[in-house]
């Protein structure tokens, strides 16, 4: 393998993870703020209950998002320092502002969270769940904004090999940011939705006794999930004209697997290419166009799921009709399978890109020989903290409410049961 | 005030908050295994720092979106530049921020054992790696004619590097040791005290050492101003002294501020040696990258300002917040970690 290649493993490695776990960070505050609030408002065991459980699930989730998050942010200097060089002027804006608007207020106010349980009044505590939320989204919003120039370059002008900052309102308003943004969170939203109702499935073939609490959360989910995974379908279907203007090369590759290419061919936009950008082949691998149908396919088959579930939710024949539940557990992955297609179709299909059409992948790669090490060692440290992060986050959704650390004081240790440790 | 000092000073900012707050959680990391004679007392040590844990952690992210916002042209050489050390330095930081996090999600000893030398491990690693980093960039780099630089593993086998990373393991530790004397009550408290005396003399004798070669050897010639960095690491050694003595006195909570000053110490001493610098050149003493030429271009210097004008505040109101409502001593607040 080149240097190259290992270097972009590397980052898509890192920038995968972090993707994963946040969609379901992203899909899961909003919910819990949601049962937060309600129960703030109603003061019933249950809500209180169900915040803790599903919030205890999005806290161990939260792990893996925040460490991976952390190496994100220094992967663009240690390993593409000549993205730094060419757009630091630009390029670097949204991810400062992420950082200091958005990160950092997430971070502080969920620590507060954790341990406000019995220590915060009500209207606080629920104030900090909702301050999570909005920064979350915050932080997605900023992070696409520093996507959205790397795939749409706009809001600035080259002078000298350098990219100046002419426009920060373009850079704030690119459609292939905020389309992008919309199809990603509402995606994310579902895979929240999506999760609860599968999680809750669980409980009812078991035949747990939590029947009423996980009939409560299924509710909430798939309420959530229907709409966010129309709206995601759409902004997916929205972002194609987009994709003919700006990365015509992308949206060639697909042909044959969308529509309104008009005389869009891959062959055309390379000769074009090489014209305006000298020889060179300018095609990303052909592979995208699985990943498309991949992400769209499993994209439909969710909205089917989860539309026939909101049906049978009527006089809860949803809890009788057991082939429903078995069809809601299985789902679980499915958000996250299409997500990866999603991120591969837009960030490999924007290859041998760093920045669309003005700095190559190659040029932006920094200085340092190979990579081989580092990325064996962050492959291995993101593969076993995330199979230990997503078997926790397993053990606690089977076990139910009762087993919920999450402001719960149990006994501080006391209540140690050496046997079963690890035992999901 | 002009741009060209508002972002040095707010990196320095945000690097130092970061050193003192996480500071203290690498320190409270490395002492937990040694300190917590059972799981119960494990469990206590770690949560006294528990609710501000995420944030303390936060103040890194915050210093590299500045670092990347408003020092692109720093960020990426100094970053790829010391590649080998910041990989080991962020895989450090990563496996103890979820060792932290995840350790009492089991409930097995044997799972917690495992997680507990994570837990020191991911302290000692980042409380090492930033001393080598800082004694790396006080005694200059091989600059290029770029610019740009790269260091091999044998680049840090100098006497003061060396020394740099010993003495901010050494302080980290005994911050922590600070933190967790003022915040426990009890016998682990008690400890705390103790291995904080010892720990503070051994960092005051490490960054004594540090002065020591840092006059004799390189690293005085490849600074652009010896004596303030000089000054700076004096006042780290009286500190730590200060917060010896004060901790022998059962006074904590000035132990703690004294720490924290240690802690935030060898920021200062980067930033009055090196200035106007960002790097200085090893080879070739008094040239390097200046701070002006490492710095984004005006406009967009301006808008983030108009952001950071608005947003440092409320974070650091949203940080001031989160250390007032859990003010309590451990024992109040409920346990999670």
């Amino acid at each position: 393998m080149t240097d190259e290649t290992l270097a972009r493993l590397q980052f898509a490695t890192t920038a995968g993870f972090h993707w994963l776990f946040v969609m379901l960070t992203l899909g899961l505050a909003p919910l819990i703020a949601v049962m937060h609030t309600r129960h703030a408002l109603r003061g019933t065991p249950l809500l209180e209950r169900m915040t803790r459980f599903w919030g205890q699930i999005y806290v161990v989730n939260y792990v893996l998002g925040i460490v991976t998050g952390l190496v994100m942010e220094f992967q663009f200097g240690l390993a593409w320092s000549g993205l730094a060089e060419y757009a630091g002027n630009v390029f670097g804006a949204p991810l400062a502002l992420e950082t200091i608007v958005a990160f950092f207020a997430e971070s502080t106010f969920l620590g507060m969270w954790i341990f406000g349980w019995g220590k915060l009044p009500k209207a606080v505590h629920v104030t900090l769940i909702w301050l999570v939320t909005l920064t979350a989204y915050a932080s997605a919003y900023w992070i696409m904004v520093a996507n959205g120039f790397l795939q749409h370059p706009v809001g600035h002008e080259v002078r000298g090999g350098v990219a100046y900052l002419t426009d920060f309102g373009a850079m704030l308003t690119n459609p292939n940011a905020i389309n992008a943004l919309v199809h990603a969170a509402t995606a994310a939203l579902m895979t929240g939705g999506v999760f609860v109702a599968g999680v809750s499935s669980y409980h009812f073939l078991k035949r747990t006794a939590e029947r009423e609490f996980f009939r409560a959360s299924l509710r909430l989910g798939l309420f959530v999930a229907t709409p966010a995974a129309f709206v995601a379908l759409y902004y997916g279907f929205v972002q194609i004209p987009t994709l003919v203007d700006t990365q015509p090369m992308k949206a060639a590759t697909l042909r044959g697997h969308i529509d309104d290419l008009g005389s869009l061919r891959v062959e055309d936009v390379q000769a074009q290419l090489a014209q305006r950008f000298g020889a060179g082949d300018y095609r990303p691998p052909t592979w995208i166009a699985t990943a498309f149908d991949v992400m769209q396919d499993v994209g439909y088959l969710i909205f089917l799921l989860i539309v026939v579930a909101l049906v049978l939710l009527y006089r809860d024949w949803y809890l009788r009709f057991r082939p429903a539940a078995y069809l809601m557990l299985v789902a679980v992955p499915l958000p996250f399978v299409a997500a990866l297609g999603g991120w591969l179709l837009r960030e490999v299909g924007r290859q041998p890109w760093a920045v669309y059409g003005e700095l190559t992948t190659a040029a932006a790669r920094s200085p340092v020989g190979s990579m081989a090490a580092s990325l064996v060692l962050f492959c291995g440290v993101f593969l076993a903290l995330g199979v230990a992060d997503v078997a926790l986050i397993v053990r606690y959704a089977r076990r139910g409410p009762a087993e919920t650390d999450l402001g719960g004081s149990p006994g501080d240790g006391q209540a140690e049961r050496p046997t079963a440790s690890l035992a999901l | 005030m002009t741009l060209g000092l508002v972002w040095p000073a707010l990196l320095g900012l945000l690097l130092a908050g970061y050193f003192v707050l996480a500071g203290l959680d690498y320190g409270v990391q490395m002492l937990t295994p040694r300190l917590g004679r059972d799981d119960r007392e494990r469990r206590a040590l770690l949560n006294a720092f528990g609710p501000f844990f995420l944030g303390n952690e936060v103040w890194l992210v915050a210093a590299s979106g500045v670092l990347f916002g408003a020092f692109p042209f720093l960020e990426g050489r100094l970053l790829s530049g010391m590649y080998f050390l910041f990989t080991a330095i962020l895989a450090g930081i990563v496996v103890g921020n979820a060792a932290v996090q995840l350790r009492s999600r089991h409930r097995g000893a044997a799972a917690r054992r495992l997680w507990d030398g994570l837990i020191f491990l991911g302290g000692l690693v980042p409380a090492v790696g930033w001393g080598l980093v800082a004694g790396r960039i006080l005694a200059g780099v091989p600059l290029d004619a770029r610019n740009a630089f790269s260091l091999g593993p044998a680049d840090l086998l100098d006497p003061f590097v060396l020394l740099c990373g010993a003495t901010t393991a050494a302080v980290f530790l005994a911050h922590g040791a600070a933190f967790l004397a003022w915040r426990t009550d009890g016998e682990p408290g008690a400890r705390a005290a103790r291995a904080g005396r010892r720990g503070l003399l051994v960092a005051a004798a490490a960054a004594a050492a540090v002065l020591v070669t840092g006059s004799l050897s390189s690293a005085r010639h490849a600074l652009v101003h010896p004596w303030p960095a000089f000054v700076a690491g004096a006042a780290l050694v009286i500190a730590l002294l200060a917060g010896a003595a004060l901790l022998r006195a059962g006074r904590t909570g000035p132990a703690l501020a004294a720490t924290s000053c240690a802690a935030a110490l060898p920021v200062v001493a980067l930033g009055a040696g090196l200035r106007p610098f960002a790097l200085v050149s090893s080879s070739a003493p008094g040239t390097g990258l200046r701070l002006a030429d490492a710095m984004a271009e005006a406009s967009t210097l301006r808008l983030l300002a108009g952001f950071a004008a608005v947003m440092v505040p409320l974070m650091l109101l949203a940080q001031v917040w989160n250390w007032w409502m859990f003010r309590d001593r451990t024992g109040r607040t409920p346990t999670y970690l």
